[in-house]
């Protein structure tokens, strides 16, 4: 994880910074449970259009950006070199923003005909996502000479603009700002930098360095690691032109699934000649993660061609979305306790707690368990259930339990140990 | 003066360096710390340096690195190369 970047300690970024991220993320999740368990319960009872909405903003934005930028905040300096000055307070305005844009927007889908609320999300929403893009791409466009991770964190970045942009302005047009003409298109336009370009992409180019780093893993091929982001980023610009131009792309949807498959086998075959294979849930969630990747990108290449029925489309989508909140979990029980421990054992604590002690390894295991039966019980039943609301629910609150754990030990370190001189 | 010795060729991220930071606080001025890993190890050498410690980097022909790290300035390091 950490290359030749460095880390110093004015490069390591305060843990509020980071940690705000992922508690509200966690947050973001319960309430995602609690939502699905009231809509399985028939508590609550939204259009199916709202609640599908509803269930991909809170997962893509409240969920998966909130972790995403949170951990990017933290691993630019590491990944790239580069120093994002001043964090605490960019990285609060981003979070605050984000965090009223998401409630914004969800309250906007839920009530459907408030085209005040539409406008106020699509601001929020813009405002915060454009200022972290600016924040974070302002400095990697500075660096001579890239690494894969960093080459490939840009590209994500540009994908973001593009996801950002075409989010608004379907915002706008269910606010009833534009005609829309073009919805269903802009729609799939929107869905595609989202789901390939801003959460596989950055995915991708961060496991360049630290599946090999965190578990001392064989390296990527280098025809991976050098070409497969900006390969990825081409295609999904070359599929928006053809939507743009009414052409047929489900041919480029079809490459870069497989492009998708060749990594994911590649990232397991990697894992699998780990040179110390030690029980660790971090790998377990890596592994569970690429299998789902598998899984969603062969349905993916399959619909590419073939009519494929709803629940198999589903099936898709919940993979992915395992898949996703799989990495996000294996990358918040590596950075969390190091962070930790990193900062206290820095500012000179004696008795400073171990990474273990932060977030204790058995409790990550526990997390997996919770988190592989979720995701079973999503795949089998392909539905809003209230077992499988309720799963989510907990497997949020266990997070949150143990970053607040985390956040606590610090809090208690710094408080009442005694600091040394070294 | 005693070695510090650790090889950090297998161990994973961030292991290295926890097992530096410990050896680095447990050293005496006349002590050194020894390193050999995959990689150029910045973090530590960055905080190392922060710290005022005295820094010695090399890489061998099978690139593999050796960090020789101490408190006492005067102490010639590259003596202490074992390659």
């Amino acid at each position: 994880m950490f290359n030749q970047g460095g880390l110093s300690l004015d490069q390591a970024p305060p843990l509020s910074v980071v940690l705000r991220f992922f508690v509200t993320a966690s947050i973001f999740g319960i309430l995602l449970g609690l939502f699905l368990l009231s809509q399985s319960l028939n508590i609550t009872t939204l259009s199916s259009y709202s609640t599908q909405l509803i269930i991909i903003h809170t997962l893509s934005l409240g969920i998966m950006a909130s972790f995403m930028l949170g951990a990017l905040f933290q691993m630019l300096p590491v990944l790239a070199g580069v120093v994002i000055k001043t964090p605490t307070t960019k990285a609060m305005i981003v979070h605050t923003l984000l965090s009223i844009g998401v409630l914004v927007q969800l309250f906007a889908f839920g009530i459907s005909n408030n085209s005040l609320l539409f406008f106020l999300a699509a601001a929020y929403l813009g405002v915060a996502l454009f200022y972290a893009i600016y924040l974070m791409l302002k400095e990697l466009i500075k660096i001579k000479t890239h690494s894969s991770s960093s080459k490939g964190i840009l590209f994500t970045l540009l994908s973001l603009i593009f996801t950002t942009i075409f989010g608004i302005y379907l915002l706008l047009t269910l606010g009833g700002f534009t005609s829309g003409v073009d919805f269903t298109q802009i729609k799939e336009i929107h869905y595609s930098f989202a789901l390939f370009g801003w959460v596989s992409l950055l995915i991708v180019s961060v496991s360049f360095q630290v599946v090999e780093m965190f578990y001392v893993t064989p390296s990527y091929p280098k025809s991976i690691s050098k070409y497969l982001t900006l390969t990825i980023l081409e295609l999904l610009i070359l599929k928006t032109i053809l939507i743009i131009f009414s052409f047929k792309s489900t041919s480029i949807t079809a490459i870069v699934s497989i492009l998708f498959l060749i990594y994911a086998t590649i990232t397991i075959d990697r894992l699998t000649q780990r040179k110390r294979p030690v029980a660790d849930a971090t790998v377990w969630f890596w592994l569970f993660g690429m299998a789902l990747f598998i899984l969603s990108m062969t349905i993916t290449f399959i619909g590419s061609f073939l009519p494929i029925d709803s629940t198999l489309q589903h099936l898709s989508y919940i993979a992915f979305i395992g898949f996703a909140l799989s990495i996000v979990f294996a990358m918040v029980y590596k950075i969390v306790p190091f962070l930790t421990w990193f900062h206290l054992s820095n500012q000179g604590y004696m008795e400073a707690p171990m990474m273990h002690d932060v977030i204790h390894p058995k409790k990550a295991k526990i997390h997996f368990y919770i988190h592989i039966i979720t995701i079973a019980i999503w795949l089998l039943t392909t539905d809003i259930t209230w077992l499988g609301s309720l799963l989510l629910t907990i497997s949020f609150s266990w997070l949150f339990y143990n970053l607040t754990f985390a956040i606590r030990k610090y809090i208690y370190t710094q408080k009442h140990c005694e600091k040394i001189e070294w | 003066m005693k070695k510090f010795f650790l090889d950090a060729r297998e161990l994973a991220h961030p292991e290295p360096l926890r097992i530096s930071l410990e050896y680095l606080k447990e050293m005496s001025k006349k002590d050194y710390f020894y390193m050999l890993n995959v990689r150029k190890p910045i973090p530590l050498l960055e905080l190392a340096k922060d710290k005022g410690y005295k820094l010695f980097t090399h890489e061998d022909s099978s690139e593999n690195w050796h960090i020789i790290i101490s408190k006492d300035q005067q102490k010639n390091l590259e003596e202490l190369l074992d390659v």
